[in-house]
Parts: structure tokens; sequence; C-alpha cells
């Protein structure tokens, strides 16, 4: 094995799928925990879904411009 | 034990997990500790020996230890770190990739057949170290202030949307990853090894202790199934300890990035 041959390249961004994983909980972690926040604030029931829609519809908007132009 | 006496079929459950103590009041003492320590000897052995007698024209087991070192240096450090700084991970990911496979393989060798990752435990303190390792060589690169806005501010995201985007990097890189980081590897620990016991305890109940001929046919082919399930499972045992290790150097990698 020499320095610098390398017989099985992996991809540079083998690991990128998880961490889109780890940004779609986020996106759903942050707005929906708002959402169930002003839920419990304002006595209501909708605010929680829609958080819940809203932070998903932001992390896959969020990956559209973070990953989407690379390849 | 008798055959055609139907005894009850205990259900292997989270209880199946509880190890007692090998050595009597010695509490801490359980058999993923035991598994760990057996690894972590095993490893030392390995590298000790392939690096002991270290030649320009390599032994066998020179060889292998060179082999092993080169897959995470290349194929994990190098590229997820990028080539000017990755050596200075080496080490740590070695090290790590290595114990973990070495526990998470424990499951498939003959009489261990434990995985120390099932215990949840064990995948927190693992994970733990990672995201403190990322964590502080970030601020170390970046400055406090400086890794915090690097953390916070999504590349490439049009300013606009930087207010509403700045919690989901925030939540997913602080938080968000050393949690999957660890239930991840737990999760696929703690399930392969129970789905194992469910199809060998079912098989060898049905064969030997229900007393019915018909669930004992059935029974046979369950264990054939155990036996297919366990190659699947050294395969997500190798997976996973890949997986974990690839991304602590991701995020490691992400962390001393000049992106911004």
């Amino acid at each position: 094995m020499s320095e610098h041959q390398d017989p099985k390249p992996s991809p540079p961004n083998s690991g990128d799928g998880w961490r889109v994983l780890s940004y779609l909980i986020g996106g759903v972690l942050v707005y929906g925990g708002i959402g169930f926040g002003l839920d419990r604030l304002f006595g209501t029931q909708f605010l929680l879904p829609v958080g819940i829609v809203l932070g998903a519809g932001l992390t896959i908007l969020m990956l559209h411009f973070r990953y989407g132009s690379r390849s | 034990m008798t055959a055609g006496v139907p005894t009850e079929f205990i259900s292997p459950g989270p209880q199946s997990f509880d190890t007692p103590p090998i050595i009597d009041g010695v509490d801490w003492f359980t058999k993923p500790v035991l598994v760990a320590v057996l690894s972590v000897v095993v490893i030392v052995w390995f590298y000790w020996g392939a690096s002991r007698k270290a030649a320009i024209v390599p032994s066998k087991l020179q060889f292998a230890g060179e082999l092993g070192y080169n897959f995470v240096r290349n194929s994990i450090a190098r590229d997820a770190i990028g080539s000017t700084e990755y050596m200075k991970y080496v080490p740590y990911l070695c090290g790590l990739f290595y114990f973990i496979l070495l526990n998470n393989v424990a499951a498939t060798i003959p009489l261990i057949q434990f995985p120390t990752f099932s215990h949840i435990g064990w995948a927190y303190v693992a994970a733990i170290m990672s995201w403190v390792i990322y964590n502080a060589v970030g601020i170390k690169k970046h400055g406090l202030l400086g890794y915090f806005k690097h953390q916070t501010m999504p590349a490439g995201v049009p300013g606009w949307l930087m207010p509403l985007m700045i919690p989901i990097e925030f939540i997913s890189n602080i938080l968000v990853r050393p949690i999957s980081l660890s239930l991840r590897l737990f999760a696929n620990m703690f399930a392969g090894h129970i789905l194992l016991l469910v199809f060998v305890l079912g098989g060898e109940y049905m064969v030997f202790e229900s007393g019915n001929i018909a669930l004992g046919g059935v029974g046979i082919i369950t264990f054939l199934m155990g036996i297919a399930i366990a190659g699947l499972e050294l395969f997500v045992q190798c997976i996973q300890a890949y997986i974990f290790v690839v991304l602590t150097a991701q995020y490691i990698g992400s962390a001393i990035a000049d992106d911004h």
C-alpha cells in the first residue's frame, strides 16, 4: 500500500444522506416545538401540525439550497 | 425440555439484555464490560503486533494492520476531513472504528454473542465523545463566536430565509447529531440481537418444547431463518461501525471547514 493510492475510494459525500436525516429531524423538532408551545399558550390545536409541516417544508427548502446545486 | 410436554414460551424482551454480574459482588463487571475490555485487548494486541517489527517488506500481520489502518485513514478520514488536516484525527477515528466494529461483531462470535452497544449507555458515551471532539476542534479553529456562527448559518441560503433557517441548523447540528449517532447504533444492535433471540429461541421452543409435530417443522424453518438473519446481522454490525465513524469524520470536517 503506497501513500497516495487508495484501492477503493468512497465518494466524498457518502454520509450526506444521514446528515440530511438529521436536518429533517431538526426542522420538524424546531417548528413543531414552536407550534406546540403556541398551542399551549393560546389553547388552540392546529398550530402543532402547521409547525411540523412548516418545519419539514423549510428543511427541504434549505436542503435544496445547500445540496441541490452541488452535483 | 422433555418433548411432548407443552411448556410456556417466554418471549425475549429488554430483560434479555440484563446480564448478571460475572463475579458475585462486583456489580459493575457485567458481560458488556467484559466484551469491551476483551475488544480493547484484541485491538491493542493486533496493532502492537503489526507495528512492532515494522519493515519495508511487511510481514503478514503488518500487512493486515496496514490494510486496516489505511482503510480508516484513506477511505474515511481523508475523504471526509480533507487532505490537509485529516492526519490529526486518524488515531481517534481508527480507534473508534475498530472498537465499535469489534464490539458489534462480538454479537456474532460464538460463546460471546453479545453486542456491547445494545446497552444504550455505551452508545451515548461514544456519541458524546465524538460530539465533544468536533465541537472542540471547531471552537479551536474559528473561536467560540465564529464557530457558533459557522454552525448556525447554513451555506447557500438566501438572506431573507436566514432567520427561519438558523434554528433548524442549530438544533440539527448541536442537538440532533449526537442523539441520532447514539440511537442509530444502539437501536440497530438492540433490534438485531432481539430479532435473533426471537428466531432462535422460538425455533428451539417449537422443535423441542411445544410437543406438536407440525410446529416442530415450522420450528426447523424458523431456526434456518435465524441463521440467515445472523448473516444479515453481521453485515449490519459492520455497516453501523462504518456509519458511526464516517459521520464523526464528516462532523469534524464540517466543523473545521472554511465555507463562510
